[in-house]
């Protein structure tokens, strides 16, 4: 090659940088997330007295630097990280022990880790952790286990941090694991059979921990846990905190009619009986203040992240690029489903987050990781440039 | 092989196909994989679709419902005057404790209930239903929970609001009764719409939360009396503090109008002393009552019955003074005047003696034997004390009270063939059926007759026919004549203005806040004479048997009063009515002046009270006194004489 100026070679870094990222992805991730910023806004401008944009400046903060954080990890070498898959792996087990151990509480949960100003929630960033970590242990297992062994490796690694945030207790976030592990393994190829058990057994486990046990008086679950989770079936019928949260959330929702009643009009967020509306109901604000046009073009624009997680996964071209392609599209359309699904009254009200969305930092940071995680698979695949 | 083909992706570019890791079936469970997370985003927009495009205006009413209070500003009701304007019944300020329907249902509803029962020692059940019954009905406005509230339990509901949400107080006005018991059995009662009159009070504009009359005069002129209660949304946040523009829109509360009353307090408080003073004077007596009417217009002047209750028990009462009130065996709560029904006794003999002369059996001239006995239809019948009157005609037999004059008049009459003849005349003067006086609660009273006795008649009883004997008894208002204080009051005083039937009204103007008139209420009542007409020399003569009853030398009531001034005579007629195995009651109905046109005519009866001179023209004296204006103490104490 001839030599060339340190400009020319510079603008060829940038262009062979820029090849192969995935500008829908980006943009779409971009869009919701600054939307995500004008929301929190929007809905929280009265919450803290004298402080209209207190959530506002925080999270505008949070976005920017998982906006950071997303180019870094787009850059990741994912081959070099799996070398410290059992690292990355024990480094999760014991962040969250540690945070059951002396974190601190918020929402009913003890999640949060506290340092200074800085709160970290290390469930949250333990779902992409898990997300690489199963991947690469799957690829550099599945020469040397037979099926059903690799399968019980994968459940083995899902399960030891599940099991600690769902004793945290954080069930939403223990489900988000699972969902993971199901489509990494899923996607895998792993037998049919082995999903159909997993099926059984999780049917058997929620009847028992929902019915059987408490009706023989063994009590799994907190009392408010089985309450958002059998609240959603009737909400009308009581009265209860969940009940109440599930109630306002429809009217906020359904108020909003078609097209909105704009961020001055919308009195179930401004006068406070929608709660939680900067967190998990900040759907329900976005419905209540857009409409159905504002709520159904947020779910389009989720759809889009989503369809380009399945187009990058599967075009990627690594096995281990693949399975992590899964697990991000997992995360994100299990999250929006249940977040967006609780809601608007179809799905348990879990206490899960949704992405780009929701007010908090480690939540924010983790899905701009996921998404520079799908970045770089995207990536990977050979250079469309055209031939030097 | 052909290159697998990306389920989502388009072909493959051939440069990267060798190296990529997706098999046929990898491409199919990553399909799968798509189609789920997919449909999963489609079911979510279906959803959003039909909550805020389908059901989008039922979510709307609701979020309206959250952010919008009805303050609700009591407006008070009209108040009840005499004839004169003096207050009878009137208001007063005082705090209910409401809640709002929908923050009290639910387990946590059900809790704040739970506590609030406890704090104002009532059963939670009721509050329960209350509220039960009030998200059905007005979901939106506040239900009451407990009426008037005392000032200690105030003030803890207001220091402890945060433990009972959805609870609040709410300034009412709560009727004032100034005068305590005056007239406490017409004013009535004011209370909650109750369950079954709620759809009928709907159908009025009512929402079913407010307090409306619920018997005597305030439930007749419930329309005039009720204010319109002013109201105003405000617009609140989740905890309910008013938030943003505030007041949305506001309408002034409209008090009641007020109700003027034809009852002349210082007449009313005359009668109801002397009824007082006379029953316990009689000592065995069980009540009293009696009614004082402007023969004219059938206006009430006065009107009481013994014993008698204050009314504001059933606004701050205990409910245990209202069930003790409820249960008294000595009936405080009956309307001896208006629901009372007691023999006529020879008050009953005007009447006896406008059907003998009018259907002809006699002449107001005519002069009949008065033994002490008298043999008719082979048995001895009695007059009262058996005494003799020698020879008497129409007049001195109303004088005297003979008996044995009416018997023979009644033999007449029942071996005619109209032996109905009493029973037209009782009829024509009022007697059998309510007199439609303008609050309820009024007896029939009864004028017997063949129907009647047979209606009676038990299957095996000896005789079920219209027998001599029972025209004989009726004749002197005994055997089964029934009749009630204020029927009385009505036929003398068709006898008093020439033979007119008027309806008796309490309530005689509804005037609005500046004293005017708005409706004459005694106007539009129903007058009508008698028909067929009844002679004027028949009447005259009666009216004479009257006069002479109370100031001749052998009239029964002269002693009580024979001793009044020429400008205030006195007709009228005694009655004992006997009541065995117990005394008999004591009866006097007469108006005055006599000699002019007569402007009130008083009815009363003393329960067990003896002889009719001796109990009830007494009390009869004292009324006329406080409204003719002469001194009670030129009525004299009453004698023996029926």
């Amino acid at each position: 090659m001839a030599p060339s100026s340190r400009r020319v070679d510079l603008a060829d870094r940038v262009r062979r940088a820029a090849a192969g990222l995935d500008w829908w992805l980006i943009g779409a991730a971009a869009l919701i997330s600054g939307f995500g910023v004008y929301m929190v806004r929007a809905a929280t401008r009265t919450d803290v007295p004298g402080q209209p944009d207190y959530y506002f400046n925080r999270q505008l903060a949070y976005v920017l630097v998982g906006l950071v954080a997303m180019v870094a990890v787009a850059r990741l070498d994912l081959e070099r990280v799996g070398r410290y898959v059992w690292v990355l792996w024990g480094g999760l087990c014991a962040a969250l022990a540690v945070v059951l151990i002396i974190g601190s509480t918020g929402g009913g949960a003890r999640s949060w880790i506290e340092y200074g100003p800085v709160r970290v929630q290390p469930s949250e960033l333990g779902k992409v952790v898990l997300i690489v970590v199963l991947a690469t242990v799957i690829v550099q297992r599945s020469g040397d286990l037979d099926p059903r062994r690799l399968t019980l490796l994968a459940l083995g690694l899902t399960a030891l941090p599940a099991a600690i945030v769902f004793i945290q207790p954080d069930l939403g976030t223990a489900l988000v694991y699972v969902a993971i592990l199901f489509a990494i393994l899923w996607v895998a190829g792993q037998p049919w059979t082995h999903f159909a058990v997993f099926g059984t057994v999780v049917a058997t486990v929620a009847v028992l921990v929902l019915w059987a046990l408490p009706a023989a008086g063994v009590d799994v679950l907190k009392p408010y846990q089985v309450e958002r989770l059998t609240a959603f079936v009737d909400s009308g019928a009581d009265r209860s905190e969940t009940g109440y949260q599930l109630e306002q959330s429809k009217t906020a929702i359904g108020s909003g009619g078609a097209l909105g009643k704009g961020t001055d009009g919308a009195t179930q967020t401004i006068n406070d009986f929608l709660p939680e509306h900067h967190t998990d109901f900040i759907f329900a604000v976005v419905a209540e203040m857009f409409g159905f046009v504002g709520g159904g073009a947020l779910i389009l624009a989720y759809a889009l992240v989503v369809w380009r997680g399945l187009r990058i996964l599967s075009r990627a071209r690594g096995r281990v690029d693949q399975l992590v392609a899964a697990g991000v599209v997992a995360m994100f359309s299990f999250q929006v489903f249940v977040n967006i699904g609780m809601n608007v009254g179809i799905m348990p009200i879990t206490g899960l987050p949704l992405p780009f969305m929701s007010y908090g930092g480690s939540h924010t940071l983790t899905n701009l990781v996921a998404v520079g995680l799908l970045l770089r698979v995207a990536q990977r695949r050979p250079p469309q440039v055209r031939p030097l | 092989m052909r290159p697998p083909r990306s389920p989502l992706g388009g072909p493959r570019r051939p440069g990267g196909g060798g190296r990529s890791p997706l098999t046929p079936r990898g491409a199919v469970r990553i399909a799968a994989f798509g189609v789920i997370t997919i449909g999963l985003i489609a079911v979510l927009l279906i959803q959003l679709w039909f909550l805020q495009v389908v059901r989008g205006g039922q979510y709307e009413q609701q979020a309206e419902a959250n952010r919008l209070r009805t303050v609700i500003t009591e407006a008070p009701r009209g108040v009840i005057t005499d004839r004169n304007g003096t207050p009878v019944v009137s208001n007063r300020a005082g705090q209910d404790v409401v809640g709002r329907p929908q923050d009290l249902t639910g387990p946590r509803g059900r809790e704040v209930l739970a506590r609030l029962a406890r704090t104002l020692d009532v059963p939670v059940r009721d509050l329960v239903r209350r509220v039960a019954q009030a998200r059905q009905n007005a979901p939106y406005e506040n239900v009451v929970l407990a009426e008037d509230v005392p000032l200690d339990l105030q003030a803890y509901l207001q220091e402890q609001r945060r433990a009972f949400p959805g609870v609040s107080l709410q300034s009412v006005f709560l009727r004032d009764y100034p005068r305590g018991a005056t007239a406490a059995h017409v004013l009535g009662t004011v209370g909650a719409i109750t369950p079954e009159e709620f759809q009928a009070f709907r159908r009025r504009g009512y929402l079913g939360n407010e307090r409306v009359g619920q018997s005597g005069l305030e439930a007749t002129y419930e329309q005039y009396l009720r204010g319109v209660a002013g109201r105003s949304e405000v617009e609140v946040d989740a905890q309910g503090a008013p938030v943003g523009r505030g007041v949305i829109s506001s309408s002034p509360p409209v008090p009641g109008n007020t109700l003027r009353l034809s009852i002349d307090l210082p007449t009313q408080l005359a009668l109801q002393r002397a009824l007082k003073a006379q029953v316990r004077l009689a000592g065995l007596s069980t009540g009293a009552a009696g009614v004082a009417m402007d023969p004219r217009t059938g206006e009430i002047l006065a009107i009481a019955s013994y014993p008698t209750f204050r009314p504001d028990v059933f606004v701050s009462g205990s409910p245990r003074q209202v069930r003790g009130l409820l249960r008294d065996g000595s009936q405080p709560l009956l309307n001896r005047a208006i629901a009372g029904q007691y023999p006529a006794g020879s008050t009953y003999k005007p009447i006896s003696s406008t059907a003998a002369i009018e259907d002809g059996y006699t002449t107001p001239d005519e002069e009949l034997e008065s033994p002490g006995v008298i043999e008719l239809y082979d048995r001895e019948w009695q007059g009262f004390r058996k005494r003799d009157h020698g020879i008497v005609d129409v007049r001195s037999a109303l004088e005297v009270s003979s008996d044995t004059y009416y018997y023979q008049l009644a033999a007449r009459m029942y071996e005619s063939q109209g032996r109905t003849s009493l029973q037209e005349w009782s009829r024509r003067y009022g007697l059998g059926r309510p007199s439609g006086i303008d609050v309820g609660g009024e007896s029939s009273g009864l004028v017997p007759d063949r129907a009647w006795k047979r209606s009676i008649c038990t299957p095996g009883a000896l005789e079920c026919s219209w027998l001599p004997g029972d025209s004989i008894n009726m004749s002197i208002g005994q055997g089964n004549v029934l009749v009630t204080p204020l029927q009385m009051a009505t036929a003398y005083a068709a006898v008093a203005n020439g033979g007119t039937l008027v309806t008796p009204t309490i309530a005689s103007a509804v005037l609005d806040q500046d004293g005017r008139v708005l409706r004459n209420l005694v106007a539009g009542r129903p007058r009508r004479e008698i028909r067929p007409a009844i002679d004027e020399a028949t009447l005259g003569a009666i009216r004479e048997g009257l006069f002479r009853a109370s100031n001749g030398d052998e009239g029964t009531a002269t002693a009580v009063f024979g001793n009044l001034p020429e400008p205030y005579r006195v007709a009228g007629k005694t009655g004992t009515a006997e009541n065995p195995p117990n005394p008999d009651h004591s009866w006097f109905v007469g108006y005055a002046p006599a000699t002019r046109t007569p402007r009130i005519v008083v009815a009363v009866v003393v329960e067990r009270g003896g002889t009719g001179a001796s109990a009830a023209a007494p009390v009869v004296c004292q009324t006329m006194a406080a409204y003719l204006d002469f001194r009670p103490g030129r009525c004299g104490e009453g004698g023996e004489a029926n």
